[in-house]
C-alpha cells in the first residue's frame, strides 16, 4: 500500500519534532542558558550594528582632525572608517589632518590608506548630494568632447578614454618614494606632523566649487578632475586594480561560519543512528529511510536557513543572498550526511567533516574573490552574496548557473547516501572508499540503472571541472590546458566507470565481456545524455574563456568544434568506448580495472587533446 | 501467520541462511535455535523486512515481509535494546507510539499499562540513567506499543541476570496467552524449551531440526537409563547381541562404570549408562555375578541442548576479541559492526557469521 505525500510530510515532521526535542535533551540546561545568553547577545550586537547603518568593519579605523566648520566635515562624519577629531588634537594622533585648504597625511600605509578612504567618502557625499538634487541634468551633466581627426588618422591616444585620462592626470605630483605629492599646491606651508610628512592640498586649482558657490548644496569641494588624494598604492584592499569587493567579501563569508557549527551537529546526530544498531528500530518502523533522512534533516536545515536570514539581515543582503546561500548549506548537509553514513567512528566523521568544510569553504569562498574579473566567479553561489550586498544585479540565467550544480549535487549526495541507509550497510563497519563503493551499489541493481547512475554523477563532474577551471586558468594556456584535459579525462572516466566496477564487486551482474560491453554503453550514454546538460555553461558565457571550453568542450558541449553529426556522435562514441574499456577491466577484478581506467584516461585524453589542438 | 519458503540470504559468497522453509501459526511461540553465525538473527530480520533475501519469500499475514503496511502489525525486539539514552522512557516510547499513528490517549494508556507490567518504575528517568534489566523492559514496551499481532523477539533474554531472564521469559508467555503469535531466538536452549511451543535448529544456515521439542527429542534423541550398581560392571561382561549394542550406542565409548558419589544411590555405587532395557538387564546381571546389586536406575530425557550439540557437532570456534568477549569466527574473515561512541572495531559478533 504506496502512503500519500501527506502521510510521508506527516511522518517527516514527527521525526522532525523528535529530533529537536531529542537533539536538546542531549544539552544540559546551564550549557543551554549559556548559549540562549550568548546568541542573545551576538544577535542584540549584530541588530544595533545593522540599525546603526550595518555593519562597519573598518569602522572609526583612520582619526581625521577637521574642524566642523570644514566642508569634508560632513563627507567624514558620515564614513564609518573615518574618525572625525577637533582640530586641536595633536597632530601625532591623527592619521589626517584636514586644514582650511589643505590636507596633511603621514608617510605612512595608514595615512595613505586614510586619504583613500577619505577619497572615496567625499565622492560618496557628493554622489549623495547630487541625488538629492532635483535637477538630475544639472547634478550629472554629460560632457560630450568632440575632436576631429583626419580620415585615416590614427586615433589619439586618450580620445576615447577621457574620464580615466583626466583622472590620471589628476594624481600626478606622486613622488617615486610613495609620498602623496600635492597637485595644485606649491607653497608647502602645511607643516605635516613629521619633518618628512607629504603634503596634499586640496587643487584649488580649476574648479573650487566649494569655495566658489556658498549657496550651492554642494558644500564639499569635488575631488574631480585633479585628484589631490591620489588613488594608487595606498595599502587598502578597495584599491587593488581590478576592484577587490573586500568588505562584500568578508560579510559574504559570514553566512558559511555558522553552517561549520550546524554540518557538526548534523554529522553526529546522524552517525549515533549508526553506533550501537541504535537506528534499526526506526528502520522497523513503518516509515521509509527517506522519511526519517528528511525527518532528521528537516531541523538542521530549517536552521541553517534560519541563521542565513540572521546574517543576512545582520550585513545587509536580500533575498537573493539567502537564495544563493541555501544551495551551499544542501550541499554541506549533503555531504555531511554521506561523510556520517561512511565513517566508522566520530573521530573519522569529524575528520570528514573538516574536510567536506574546507573543501567547500575554499570552493565557494576563492572564486568570490573574483566577483568583478571574470564569469569563472559565478561557479559559486557566494559571488550571488557579494554581488547582492554590494549592490549589483543577478540575473535568472546566472543564478540558476551558479546555483544549479549544488541543488543537483545535494540532490544526488542525499540519494548516494540514503542508498546505504539500511540496516544491511549502516552498521557495518567498512572503510570509506568501500562504504563509497557500497552506496554507488545500492542504486544499481539492473542495467539500466549504470545509465541513470552515469548521468546523476554530472553535477559532480561539473563542479569538478569547474573548479579544475578555476584553479588553473591563473596559470599559461599553453601550460594549463593539457593538465585540465588529463583531469577531464580522469573525473569523466571515473565517473563512467566506479559504479560499474562496485556493481561488479558485488555479483549484481555476470562477469562476462558481453555484460562489460553492455554495461559501459549504457554508461556511456547516460553520461553523454547527461553531459549536455551542461550547456548551460553557455548562459554566462564559460565557455568563451580558453579553460571553459577546454574542460567542457572537447567531449561535451563542443559548440561550434563539430558539424552538427560530429557534434552528437563523436563525444558519444567516445564515452561509449571508453566506459567500455572499463567496465572490460571491471568486470575481471581490481586490478584489470585499474589498469583499464587507466587505458580509457589515455584514450580520453587523447581524443581531448586531438579536439583543443587539431580541430579546435 | 508466517510462511517462509526458500528464504535464502547471502553475503557476497558467504552463505548466511540456505533455504529456510516454516510456518509459524497464530498464538504460537516459535523458537530458533542455534549458534552464533546460524542464520537466526538474519532469518529473523528478513522476517522483519530490515533484510532483502536474495531469494525466496516470506509473507506475514497478508503482507510480504518489508511491506511498510505489515510493519505496523510488527514489534521487533532485536538482540539488544539500542535506545536513545537522552530520552526518558514515556517520551520514548510516546515517540514510537506516534510514528505508529496510535492515538497519543491510547498511547499513554497502553504504554503505562505496559510498563505497569513489567512493573518498570522511574518512567521520566532518562533512559542512559536505568540499568540493562530496565532498558530491556523499555524496549519490550516500545515493541508493543503498535500493539503488534506478531512479534519477533531476538534472544530477549541476552545479557539479563536469572532474575530478570525469568520474568521476560514469563512475560512472553503472558504475550502468547494474549493472543500475540512470537518467533523467538536464543542461544540458551533451556529458554526455548521452557517457551517454546515449537522450534527450528539452525546450524550454518541451514535449519537442521524442527518440530516441536518432544517430537525433536524423539526423533533426534536417545533416552538413556543410568543404572546405579554396588560393584563395578566390566563392559566385558555385558555380552550378548542386543546388549552389546546397547552399551555402545548409550555411552559412545562403553559403560560408563565410575564411581558416584550422589548421596542418594549410597556411598559405594558405580553407574552404567546404558540405551535401553536389555541392556539395564544385562547390567544388572553382571553385578549379580559380581557380588553385587543393582542400587537405583535412573531414566534420563536429552534436553534439546543434548541434541543440538548431537547434531551440529561443536559450536563454531570462537575467540576472544579482547575485551573479555567471545567472538564467532567468520567464514569470509568477517564484518564488524559499530559498537561504542568511540566507533572501536570492537568485533562485535553478528549473528548470521556477518560476511559483508
Amino acid at each position: 500500500m504506496s502512503r500519500s505525500l501527506s502521510d510521508h510530510l506527516r511522518v517527516v515532521r514527527r521525526i522532525a519534532r523528535w529530533e529537536v526535542g531529542r537533539s536538546a535533551g542531549t544539552i544540559d540546561r546551564r550549557t543551554a542558558a549559556f548559549a540562549l545568553v550568548a546568541l542573545l547577545l551576538a544577535g542584540g550586537v549584530a541588530s544595533t550594528g545593522a540599525l546603526a547603518g550595518g555593519v562597519a568593519l573598518d569602522r572609526d579605523i583612520y582619526r581625521v582632525g577637521v574642524s566642523p566648520e570644514s566642508p569634508y566635515y560632513d563627507a567624514i562624519a558620515s564614513s564609518p572608517a573615518l574618525d572625525a577629531r577637533p582640530p586641536t588634537v595633536d597632530r601625532a594622533d591623527v592619521d589626517l589632518y584636514v586644514g582650511d585648504g589643505y590636507i596633511v597625511a603621514d608617510d605612512s600605509q595608514k595615512s595613505r590608506a586614510a586619504l583613500a578612504e577619505l577619497n572615496d567618502a567625499v565622492r560618496r557625499y557628493n554622489t549623495g548630494a547630487m541625488l538629492a538634487e532635483e535637477n538630475r541634468t544639472a547634478a550629472f551633466p554629460v560632457v560630450v568632447s568632440l575632436e576631429y581627426v583626419q580620415r585615416g588618422a590614427s586615433i589619439p591616444a586618450g580620445a576615447t578614454t577621457g574620464a580615466s585620462a583626466e583622472s590620471s592626470s589628476g594624481t600626478a605630483g606622486e613622488s617615486e618614494s610613495g609620498r602623496t605629492g600635492s597637485a595644485g599646491s606649491d607653497d608647502g606651508d602645511a607643516a605635516g606632523p613629521t619633518p618628512d610628512s607629504s603634503r596634499s592640498a586640496g587643487d584649488g586649482s580649476d574648479d573650487g566649487d566649494a569655495a566658489d558657490r556658498d549657496d550651492d548644496s554642494l558644500s564639499v569641494p569635488t575631488l574631480g578632475g585633479i585628484n589631490p588624494f591620489g588613488s594608487e598604492s595606498t595599502g587598502s584592499p578597495a584599491d587593488i586594480s581590478p576592484p577587490f569587493p573586500f568588505a562584500s567579501l568578508v560579510l559574504a563569508f559570514a553566512f558559511l561560519v555558522p553552517m561549520n557549527f550546524v554540518v557538526q551537529a548534523y554529522g553526529g546526530t546522524m552517525l549515533n543512528e549508526r553506533i550501537n544498531r541504535r537506528g534499526e528500530l526506526l528502520l522497523v518502523a513503518p516509515v521509509s529511510p527517506g522519511d526519517i533522512v528528511a525527518g532528521k534533516t528537516l531541523p538542521y536545515l530549517t536552521a541553517l536557513v534560519g541563521l542565513t536570514a540572521v546574517v543576512a539581515v545582520a550585513v545587509g543582503g536580500g533575498v537573493v543572498s539567502v537564495a544563493a546561500v541555501l544551495p551551499i548549506g544542501l550541499v554541506f548537509l549533503g555531504a555531511t550526511f554521506v561523510g556520517a553514513m561512511f565513517a566508522r567512528s566520530f573521530k573519522e566523521l569529524t575528520f570528514l567533516t573538516v574536510a567536506i568544510s574546507v573543501f567547500l569553504t575554499s570552493y565557494t569562498f576563492v572564486p568570490a574573490i573574483f566577483t568583478q574579473v571574470t564569469p569563472i566567479a559565478l561557479i559559486s553561489p557566494l559571488t550571488l552574496v557579494v554581488r547582492d550586498l554590494s549592490g549589483a544585479g543577478v540575473s535568472l540565467g546566472e543564478f540558476l548557473f551558479s546555483t544549479g550544480p549544488f541543488f543537483l549535487c545535494a540532490v544526488v549526495l542525499f540519494a548516494l547516501g540514503s542508498g546505504v541507509y539500511r540496516e544491511e550497510d549502516m552498521f557495518t563497519q567498512r572503510s570509506v572508499p568501500l562504504k563509497f563503493l557500497d552506496a554507488l551499489d545500492a542504486h544499481v541493481s539492473r542495467p539500466r540503472d549504470v545509465a541513470l547512475v552515469s548521468l546523476l554523477s554530472i553535477p559532480f563532474v561539473f563542479v569538478a571541472e569547474l573548479l579544475a577551471i578555476a584553479v588553473l586558468f591563473v596559470l599559461p594556456v599553453e601550460l594549463t590546458v593539457p593538465v585540465l584535459l588529463l583531469l577531464v579525462a580522469l573525473v569523466e572516466e571515473a565517473a563512467k566507470s566506479l559504479h560499474v566496477f562496485a556493481a561488479f564487486e558485488k555479483g549484481r551482474f555476470a562477469r562476462t565481456t558481453r555484460t562489460a560491453l553492455l554495461l559501459g554503453a549504457l554508461s556511456g550514454l547516460g553520461f553523454f545524455v547527461g553531459e549536455k546538460f551542461t550547456a548551460v555553461a553557455q548562459v554566462v558565457g564559460l565557455p568563451e574563456l580558453t579553460l571553459g571550453q577546454a574542460a567542457l568542450g572537447p567531449s561535451g558541449v563542443g559548440i561550434g568544434v563539430f558539424s552538427a553529426a560530429g557534434l552528437l556522435l563523436a563525444p558519444l562514441a567516445l564515452h561509449v568506448v571508453t566506459a567500455g574499456i572499463s567496465a572490460v577491466g571491471a568486470a575481471r577484478g581490481r586490478r584489470w580495472y585499474a589498469l583499464s581506467f587507466l587505458v580509457a584516461v589515455a584514450v580520453h585524453t587523447a581524443y581531448n587533446l586531438t579536439v583543443v589542438s587539431v580541430l579546435g | 501467520m508466517i510462511r517462509v519458503d526458500g528464504l535464502r540470504k547471502t553475503y557476497g559468497d558467504f552463505p548466511a541462511v540456505v533455504g529456510s522453509d516454516f510456518e509459524v501459526g497464530d498464538g504460537e511461540i516459535f523458537g530458533v535455535v542455534g549458534p552464533n553465525g546460524a542464520g537466526k538473527t538474519t532469518t529473523l530480520k528478513m522476517l522483519a523486512g530490515l533484510v532483502e533475501p536474495t531469494e525466496g519469500t516470506a509473507t506475514i499475514g497478508e503482507y510480504d515481509a518489508g511491506d511498510a503496511e505489515m510493519r505496523r502489525h510488527l514489534g521487533f525486539l532485536p538482540e539488544e535494546s539500542p535506545l536513545y539514552e537522552d530520552m526518558t522512557a514515556r517520551s520514548y516510547l510516546r515517540f514510537f507510539a506516534d510514528l505508529y499513528d496510535v492515538p497519543r490517549e491510547e498511547a499513554t494508556r497502553r504504554t503505562e499499562d505496559t510498563l505497569d507490567r513489567l512493573e518498570l518504575e522511574h518512567r521520566d528517568r532518562r533512559l542512559g540513567d536505568m540499568s540493562k534489566g530496565m532498558k530491556r523492559k523499555v524496549a519490550i514496551a516500545r515493541s508493543l506499543v503498535n500493539d503488534p499481532e506478531l512479534l519477533i523477539y531476538d534472544e530477549p533474554a541476552s545479557g539479563l541476570d536469572p532474575l530478570t531472564t525469568n520474568y521476560v521469559l514469563e512475560f512472553t508467555r503472558d504475550l502468547a496467552e494474549r493472543g500475540k503469535t512470537v518467533v523467538f531466538s536464543a542461544h540458551n536452549l533451556y529458554h526455548v524449551e521452557s517457551v517454546c511451543d515449537r522450534v527450528v535448529i539452525m546450524n550454518r544456515g541451514e535449519i537442521i531440526a524442527r518440530g516441536t521439542v518432544p517430537e525433536i527429542r524423539a526423533e533426534h534423541g536417545e533416552t538413556s537409563y543410568h543404572v546405579f550398581t554396588t560393584v563395578p560392571v566390566e563392559e566385558t561382561d555385558v555380552v550378548g547381541a542386543d546388549v552389546t549394542d546397547a552399551v555402545d550406542v548409550a555411552a559412545d565409548t562403553a559403560v560408563d562404570a565410575t564411581p558416584d558419589t550422589d548421596a542418594s544411590a549410597g556411598p559405594e555405587t558405580y553407574r552404567s549408562v546404558v540405551a535401553d532395557m536389555d541392556a539395564v538387564e544385562s547390567v544388572r546381571s553382571a553385578a549379580e555375578k559380581a557380588g553385587g546389586e543393582v542400587v537405583d536406575i535412573r531414566t534420563r530425557e536429552p534436553s534439546l541442548e543434548d541434541i543440538f550439540l548431537d547434531l551440529a557437532g561443536r559450536p563454531p570456534e570462537t575467540r576472544d576479541d579482547g575485551k573479555g568477549r567471545p567472538v564467532a569466527a567468520q567464514a569470509d574473515g568477517g564484518v564488524e559492526t559499530l559498537d561504542g561512541d568511540g566507533g572501536d572495531r570492537s568485533g562485535h559478533a553478528r549473528d548470521d557469521g556477518g560476511a559483508r
